[in-house]
């Protein structure tokens, strides 16, 4: 009897201290991805920042990190396995990285600066016993200029970049830290470093605060809590990871309750989701889906005033309700109040009074309507709602007299046409093109398409835009090694990108997921990414 | 499905058919098509199918291309959009309506193709013998040796995306049954009497198997090829359905069912109306087949 | 007798062969340059150079295909271009669960098509007859990936009754046959039975009502024999076609479930196919439809065998 009323007690302590504490809360959380197979797990995700989100961030740590805590302002760098960093002032492509202290990884062994170089050679070393071609696409264009990484003690690590470059701390974020010292153990019962990697991603060993203990590829992926993690714990015990490639089996399987989180419900089942009781968490996400002119000779989107006339033409309130509320309508590559943000000039609006008149004044009209042909997709990652959104667009732009043709290809080859420039034949004549991208990193979300330097084949200046004045505001910013002077760089360059209206800025994604009642705690950040320490099982 | 099977019964239904073959037959088999009122409605369904969707235009009331943000997805029994609108505001009907053009042309155009070749390369397997008959008939046993979903899969992910690749793909899948249909037909024609007759009369192979075998061979081979019809729109509006057949804005019934799909929560009932077309359609090709057939097998 | 099998099993070796030939051409029938197929895009050169040699990609094309033939013998599909791990590893967990599904799939359309089909066969043209006949041509006239999603939105959705897609709460890999995972096989299942159902039907319904139509029945029936009798009898004449209809379906329903699989997020080689399809993934592609392939046509000898050994009658060239 005695022992009866002991169980019933244990059984009804952590219910009661879960409801009253939502710290000690617990429980397992079921993830449904939008991803077909698992993300890799070897340190460095494939699947694109989905990747990252759930199988990077959790397992591992990088040198820096994003602050995820905040919902009400876009999420910032902040330290992570580095606590603090500094560009030497002697050699502007020599980093010194101060390592956090008494961090271990998962299979007990120490981080330290040896750690990080032995990372940083996985994908940039050819000669490392350990170095792993099949990691290097997805880190070595998020890091485009480091080159090597040095231990100067045990607890401080120098890197080197090819030239200045003061984005390298944000780009780190990409690289995380694997154990070397597993590995090694690991590769003792393996023939070939391939093979190790392979037997890395069934058994991985990060400093993350959460580890692995079971995959299945392409099934599932379950981690439970790292109790030792350096910094603030989980509260979940164990998280699962479900491929679900399928919008609808997503929200199926949300509702009949074999998960309790899904990534990007279909807009159109959200009302269904929220009748049934779900949570829809949406922000604005550092996310851009815009139409990106062509500045060559045949293009008439050479001309600035047709470029503001269009993003004036716009009705992006109206795309808003189309898509059920699930976008943020964009007035730049960055929204206002974001440190980039500057101060245009030009501000981005509904007028299509003034959309008419610039029109006119740039010599079209009723006479000589102006007909825009632009490449888009009919779906792919981040692409949103590709058909119905230029649907949308199209009959929008007709009120202000502008035809606009589309040229709709598959996902994959709009993304090969976006590096061939739109003087390619590839691009068929296009006088835009329409690929959403991510825009938390300033190469990423300005420098890759409004550097000279960049354009088409180099990276993804598709329009072949070449002016010296951004060209010199881009070179400022990579210069500019203090956070703050650095900010300000980037706001010159982005107040100077609006005001020549370099883009039609269309909307951002506010990256939304569906979860049961039954999920507490969780902050939606302005970000790709989300930290999972957060949210709780009730 | 079991080819073997129908084969050799087929063979036997052209050997009788041969005999019978008449005035008088073909008036016993419209006697027993009339009396058959489930194949006379089936065929009634196809016939204004088609007549609707060879005249689209004027009998769809909307373009099928042009949507609304303002009216996506409104339900059956809307002012003017009878069958409501999908996930684009465009006319469900109208798109039906259009959309039918191209799922009958892939669920015919393959066929049809495998019956003219598989028809001459079986025949001439039958009609020759030997080597030719060994060379055809072991080559398609090849392709017998994959399921039939599979293979249109497997050529048509290769090739890519794309409505000629499907339609390449689902020709060669069903090019071997009906080789081996036209095949086992042709054999059993030709050892009968009268071909042996004209031979003795010294017709030559050509005058043979056009005047006498072909006659006899190819209503078997036609009916067989009918019921795949019904097989072919199915795994065509399933390449679609896949994302490897047609692509958007094209209205197909496969295409149309995989893009509404997200909507199946909000509007059920239109976003399986692509499904239910493609089922009346198939479900209705394969009912006159079995009443052709059965009109045409003597025994019935 | 035994000089058939002898020669079954032989013919089999060239049609393995031929059937290896064309899922081999598939990589090559693939626009753009072969080592593209086989390599990922950001592959090292001498990665690329590595594969070219190892695959013969400089030879002609039948020194290629023996030394892709040589591979597969030995086990090596090759590696996937999405993950990089062996197309073998991914490949192998698919075929044990699409198999469960097909089987599970067949068993149910073969239950019920015997049933339906020997009412129907028993009792030609009565109601019954009527019913088993428009539910075997709706069987195989109905697109399933779209009866799936019918079934989904009942019973998962709006019901809550089963659940929608996976292979249960631990996946694939800890399938155990309890409820807690055979609830998630009755959807999918369901939906892939109406094929070999319609199939089972029609042809249980026609050797019936042949064998009920024969004189010697008529006679048995006449000699007093009961009812159980003539049942014994209609099973021993009908069960080798059956069993032949039957085993094809199953090997049909392997290959073809890549719709249901899809619909249902089932991990078999159907979901396998779809995402290698998607990602452009020709080692995956062609690794899966040799392996479902070669399946089918073992399963094709076993039938003929097994069908042989039922009904000796059977003689073939």
């Amino acid at each position: 009897m005695l022992r009866l009323r002991h169980l019933l007690l244990a059984a009804a302590l952590p219910v009661a201290l879960a409801t009253a504490e939502p710290a000690a809360a617990q429980g397992t959380l079921r993830i449904g991805m939008t991803a077909a197979d698992i993300p890799l797990t070897h340190g460095q995700p494939d699947q694109g920042f989905e990747g990252n989100r759930f199988t990077g961030i959790p397992l591992y740590d990088a040198l820096t990190a994003w602050d995820l805590s905040r919902a009400d302002r876009p999420s910032t760098l902040i330290p992570g396995l580095a606590t603090e960093w500094s560009v030497d002032p002697n050699d502007r492509t020599r980093w010194v990285f101060r390592l956090r202290p008494n961090v271990r990884f998962h299979d007990g062994s120490p981080f330290t600066a040896d750690a990080v170089v032995w990372n940083v050679r996985k994908v940039l070393d050819r000669e490392a016993p350990h170095f792993d071609p099949r990691q290097v696409g997805v880190t070595a264009t998020r890091m485009p200029t480091l080159r090597r990484a040095e231990a100067i003690d045990e607890l401080t690590v120098a890197l080197f970049t090819s030239e200045p470059d003061s984005l390298l701390p944000i780009n780190l974020t990409n690289l995380f830290m694997a154990s070397p010292a597993h590995w090694e153990a690991l590769r003792r019962q393996q023939p070939t470093a391939e093979a190790t990697w392979n037997a890395f991603a069934a058994n991985p060993s990060g400093t993350g605060p959460f580890r692995l203990t079971r995959l299945v590829p392409r099934e599932r992926a379950e981690m439970v809590r790292n109790d030792n993690y350096w910094g603030e714990r989980a509260r979940l015990e164990r998280i699962v990871l479900l491929p679900i490639p399928e919008a609808n089996a997503r929200t199926a399987a949300l509702l009949s309750n074999q998960v309790d989180w899904i990534e990007a419900p279909a807009p159109d089942a959200v009302p269904q989701l929220r009748a049934r009781g779900m949570q829809i968490a949406t922000n604005p996400q550092p996310h851009v889906w815009p139409w990106q002119p062509c500045f060559l000779e045949h293009s008439p989107l050479r001309d600035v005033r047709v470029r503001r006339a269009i993003n004036l033409a716009i009705d992006r309130e109206g795309l808003r309700t189309l898509l059920g509320g699930m976008m943020q309508p964009a007035v730049g590559t960055v929204p206002p109040g974001h440190p980039w943000w500057g101060n245009p000039s030009f501000q981005i609006r509904t007028d299509k009074a003034e959309a008419r008149r610039l029109l006119a004044e740039a010599g079209y009209g009723p006479q000589r309507p102006l007909t825009l042909r632009v490449q888009i997709s009919a779906s792919g990652s981040g692409q949103m709602q590709p058909l119905p959104m230029n649907e949308f667009l199209q009959q929008d732009l007709r009120q202000v007299g502008v035809n606009v043709e589309f040229d709709v290809i598959e996902w994959n080859a709009l993304f090969t046409n976006w590096r061939q420039g739109c003087g390619h034949p590839s691009a068929r004549g296009a006088h835009a093109i329409n690929v959403s991208f991510a825009a938390m990193d300033p190469f990423f979300a300005m420098v890759r398409f409004w550097d000279s330097k960049m354009a088409a084949p180099v990276s993804n200046n598709w329009g072949m835009f070449s002016d010296p004045r951004f060209d010199q505001l881009v070179a400022a910013a990579r210069n500019a090694f203090e956070p703050a002077e650095r900010d300000a760089a980037l706001a010159r360059l982005h107040a100077a990108g609006v005001d020549e209206a370099l883009f039609i800025w269309i909307a951002h994604d506010v990256g939304p997921r569906a979860m049961s009642p039954r999920v507490r705690g969780h902050v939606q950040p302005q970000s790709w990414f989300v930290d999972l320490r957060l949210p709780f099982i009730q | 499905m079991s080819s073997t099977a129908a084969a050799a019964e087929l063979a036997v239904q052209a050997k009788q058919a041969a005999l019978y073959r008449s005035e008088g037959y073909w008036a016993g088999v419209w006697k027993r098509l009339r009396r058959d009122p489930v194949t006379i409605v089936c065929a009634l369904i196809l016939l204004a199918m088609l007549v609707v969707i060879v005249f689209a235009p004027l009998f769809a009331p909307h373009d099928p291309y042009q949507g609304s943000m303002i009216r996506r997805l409104r339900p059956i029994g809307t002012e003017n959009y009878p069958l409501g609108t999908d996930e684009l505001g465009r006319d469900m009907l109208s798109r039906l309506i259009y959309g039918g053009r191209l799922s009958w042309f892939m669920g015919i155009l393959p066929v049809a193709l495998a019956f003219v070749i598989g028809t001459t390369l079986g025949v001439t397997a039958g009609f020759v013998g030997g080597k030719v008959n060994m060379l055809i008939m072991r080559v398609t046993d090849v392709f017998y040796a994959f399921p039939s979903v599979l293979l249109a899969v497997a050529i048509s992910g290769a090739l890519g995306a794309g409505i000629l690749n499907a339609i390449l793909a689902l020709t060669l899948v069903f090019i071997p049954p009906i080789i081996r249909v036209a095949e086992s037909v042709t054999t059993g024609v030709r050892n009968l009497d009268f071909v042996d007759a004209a031979r003795a009369s010294g017709a030559s192979a050509l005058t043979i198997v056009r005047v006498h075998v072909l006659g006899n061979v190819l209503g078997p081979i036609f009916i067989y090829a009918t019921s795949l019809i019904s097989v072919c729109m199915i795994l065509a509006s399933g390449l679609s359905f896949l994302g490897l057949g047609t692509r958007p804005p094209e209205p197909e019934w496969g295409l149309m069912l995989n893009t509404l799909r997200t909507a199946i929560y909000v509007q059920p009932w239109v976003a399986v109306l692509p499904g239910a077309c493609i089922f009346v359609t198939s479900i209705c090709f394969n009912l006159v087949s079995d009443g052709l057939r059965q009109a045409m097998d003597v025994k019935g | 007798m035994f000089f058939y099998l002898v020669r079954r099993v032989l013919y089999a070796i060239p049609i393995a062969l031929a059937v290896g030939f064309v899922c081999f051409m598939l990589v090559q029938i693939a626009p753009g340059d072969p080592i593209n197929a086989i390599v990922p895009p950001d592959a090292p050169q001498e990665v690329v150079e590595q594969v070219r040699r190892d695959y013969g990609l400089d030879q002609p094309l039948p020194v290629q295909f023996g030394l892709w033939l040589w591979k597969v013998v030995q086990g090596d599909l090759g590696r996937s271009l999405a993950t990089g791990r062996p197309v073998w590893s991914d490949l192998s967990s698919a075929i044990a669960n699409t198999l469960t599904l097909a089987a599970m799939a067949s068993l149910i359309g073969f239950v019920l098509g015997c049933l339906l089909g020997g009412l129907a066969g028993t009792y030609r043209g009565s109601l019954i007859d009527r019913v088993a006949v428009t539910s075997a041509v709706a069987g195989v006239s109905v697109p399933h990936y779209w009866l799936g999603m019918v079934l989904v939105v009942i019973f998962s959705v709006q019901l809550n009754l089963l659940p929608a897609m996976g292979a249960g709460p631990g996946g694939s890999a800890d399938w155990a046959w309890d409820w807690e995972h055979f609830q998630h096989l009755i959807l999918p299942a369901a939906t892939l039975s109406v094929i070999p159902m319609g199939i089972v039907t029609r042809t249980v319904r026609g050797i019936v009502a042949e064998i009920m139509n024969q004189e010697f029945v008529t006679a048995l029936r006449g000699k007093g024999l009961t009812s159980r009798g003539v049942f014994l009898h209609v099973v021993k004449n009908a069960s080798p076609n059956v069993i032949a209809v039957m085993g094809l379906q199953l090997g049909y329903l392997m290959g073809g479930s890549i719709l249901v699989e899809t619909v249902f997020s089932w991990p078999g080689t159907g979901l396998l196919l779809n995402s290698a399809i998607f990602q452009r993934d020709l080692p995956v592609l062609q690794g899966t439809i040799l392996v479902l392939a070669m399946f089918f046509v073992a399963l094709n000898l076993v039938v003929d065998l097994v069908q042989t050994a039922l009904d000796p009658r059977i003689k073939r060239a």
